[in-house]
């Protein structure tokens, strides 16, 4: 509990993230609010189109807490906080565990409020506008699958930061993952043969939970977040066990 | 009380430190010197586990650092002022430090009243100058009260009177029967403050005693004597075998004879002394002794010209 308190605490005293945790509250709900307020033709809109509009802007929400996720450890190391971090709880392993789950909870509540947020005020101009929304079981699984996202992408980053434990180079490798990289393993991998390549590519398998209709490969929405959940916790767990064997 | 023993750490194929073992003991300031790279900081972080040793174990009171579970109460460390987040204020800081151990916010700002930062304890420590971060270091020291203090050159960047200020603090803890390891390269403080001494080079132990068993070992010790009549004193003294080496006209500086047996002496000659005064090196010149086949990194010497003639007494 001592640990957690303080782990709260660093996350929330630093500028940059609340600055990041802004940014990333702001856009999807200025986008909702500015397509609500200026879309012609709204009495056509759906629930499913709210949704995917929210779901879709809050894909760069995920990826700044993603960033946060990374930078949650990277600044430490970088500031050389993370000595006075270990002098004061020796047990690194326990340190780590805490302070990417200390991420991992602060996103996956601020996505909810986010989420929320954006949905009522959507639904509150678009009502006072005669639309007529419903939402269908594939949109709340969307909605759900956002906020899994988030959580997911935070860790993920929260783990690439402990491996590479500089701010600049997780980063870097954090936003090229998805547009870059993977990209580059899914053409060898078809050229490896593999007929359908996405189900192995963690981001874009994880992609699918926010989906209204997941079609691509065959795979579930269930399938891509468990397994872009792996990944991001294998990158956690190798992260730790590095940490531990190295100098601080 | 503080014990390595063999502790070895390797860079590649560097030995940064080689099986180096020391006792500290509590109700004493122990100050800790060396050359640059001569591994007292990376003994440090080795002690405090933060640096994984190769070889050799450091405990305190009987347990290594790794196996507490609150070690702020046993334990302050400050390695370097500069290992803060310049965007968090400096309560902050210490209140994400002191949730760690479970220590009461109330105890923050106790300690930041102890080292004079209360008025700025909600400024970002970014604008902190390197002097206020030594002194938020320290209050980050005193959180737990902890009875064995660590301390990385906390000197750096104080002014003369936070310098002083320091040693009082580190002098009043070890009255106070706490365990205190300092390194510093301000040897003039050194000699003010620490009982005794760790001494390393390149790794290794050199010589560990307290400091004025140092001083009196290491430093050069001579008489200076002044005398109307030095010509026939000097003589007298080369006959007795001591060198002698003068200084101005009627001064002359003794190596090797006691001031008694020179002040015996002259009272037989007949030869009025208007100085008779036993002198010692300082800690800085016994260092500088015991430390010169250490120096890792030498620079070209540059030394004052002084007037004198090897055993030319005028």
């Amino acid at each position: 509990m001592n640990l957690l308190r303080s782990e709260w605490i660093k996350l929330r005293t630093v500028r940059v993230t609340l600055v990041l945790a802004i940014v990333a509250a702001a856009i999807p709900i200025v986008v909702v609010v500015l397509v609500a307020s200026l879309g012609k033709h709204v009495e056509d809109v759906s629930g499913s189109d709210l949704t995917g509009l929210i779901t879709g802007t809050m894909v760069v929400t995920a990826l700044l807490f993603g960033v946060i996720g990374a930078l949650n450890l990277t600044s430490e190391y970088s500031h050389g906080t993370i000595r006075t971090t270990f002098a004061a709880v020796p047990r690194r392993w326990h340190v780590l565990l805490v302070k990417g789950g200390v991420a991992l909870a602060a996103t996956l509540v601020s996505a909810i409020v986010i989420l929320l947020t954006s949905l009522v005020i959507g639904r509150i101009i678009l009502s006072s506008r005669d639309a007529h929304l419903t939402f269908s079981g594939d949109s709340k699984a969307g909605m759900v699958g956002i906020v899994i996202f988030c959580g997911l992408l935070s860790l993920f980053g929260f783990g690439l930061g402990l491996i590479i434990r500089n701010s600049a180079a997780a980063i870097t490798s954090f936003v090229l993952w998805p547009l870059l990289l993977e990209n580059i393993a899914g053409l060898v991998l078809s050229a490896a043969g593999v007929d359908d390549p996405q189900p192995w590519l963690p981001y874009q398998s994880g992609f699918k939970m926010i989906l209204a209709e997941p079609e691509f490969g065959g795979s579930s929405r269930l399938h891509g977040g468990v397994y872009f959940g792996a990944v991001a916790l294998a990158l956690v767990f190798i992260g730790i066990v590095i940490n531990e064997r190295r100098d601080a | 009380m503080i014990e390595v023993r063999e502790l070895t750490k390797r860079f590649g194929h560097t030995a940064a430190v080689d099986q180096l073992s020391f006792d500290v003991l509590p109700g004493r300031v122990t100050g800790f010197l060396g050359p640059n790279g001569s591994g007292k900081s990376t003994t440090m972080r080795c002690m405090l586990a933060l640096d994984r040793a190769d070889a050799g174990t450091a405990l305190f009171d009987g347990r290594p650092y790794s196996s507490m579970r609150r070690p702020l109460y046993e334990v302050g460390a400050l390695l370097d002022a500069g290992y803060v987040h310049p965007g968090r204020s400096a309560r902050n800081h210490l209140r994400a430090i002191s949730a760690s151990n479970g220590i009461a916010t109330v105890r923050v700002d106790e300690v930041l009243a102890q080292v004079g930062l209360t008025e700025v304890a909600k400024r970002r420590v970014g604008a902190f100058s390197l002097g206020m971060r030594q002194r938020l270091g320290l209050a980050a020291v005193l959180l737990g009260d902890p009875h064995t203090v660590i301390l990385d050159e906390p000197a750096n960047g104080l002014d003369p009177e936070g310098i002083r200020w320091i040693r009082d603090v580190l002098v009043h803890l070890a009255t106070q029967g706490k365990t205190v390891l300092v390194s510093s390269h301000l040897l003039s403080e050194m000699s003010q403050m620490a009982d005794d001494l760790i001494v390393i080079g390149m790794g290794r132990l050199i010589e560990t005693s307290s400091v004025a068993d140092f001083v009196s070992k290491h430093a050069r010790q001579w008489v200076r004597v002044r005398s109307p009549q030095i010509d026939v004193l000097a003589q007298q003294l080369r006959n007795e075998g001591a060198t002698v080496t003068a200084v101005d006209a009627i001064t002359v500086e003794v190596v090797g004879v006691p001031a008694a047996t020179i002040g015996e002496m002259a009272a037989r000659l007949g030869a009025v002394l208007h100085e008779l005064a036993p002198l010692q090196g300082s800690l800085e010149d016994a260092y500088l002794e015991v430390t010169a086949s250490a120096q890792e990194y030498r620079a070209q010497e540059y030394r004052a010209q002084v007037p004198v003639s090897d055993g030319g007494a005028a």
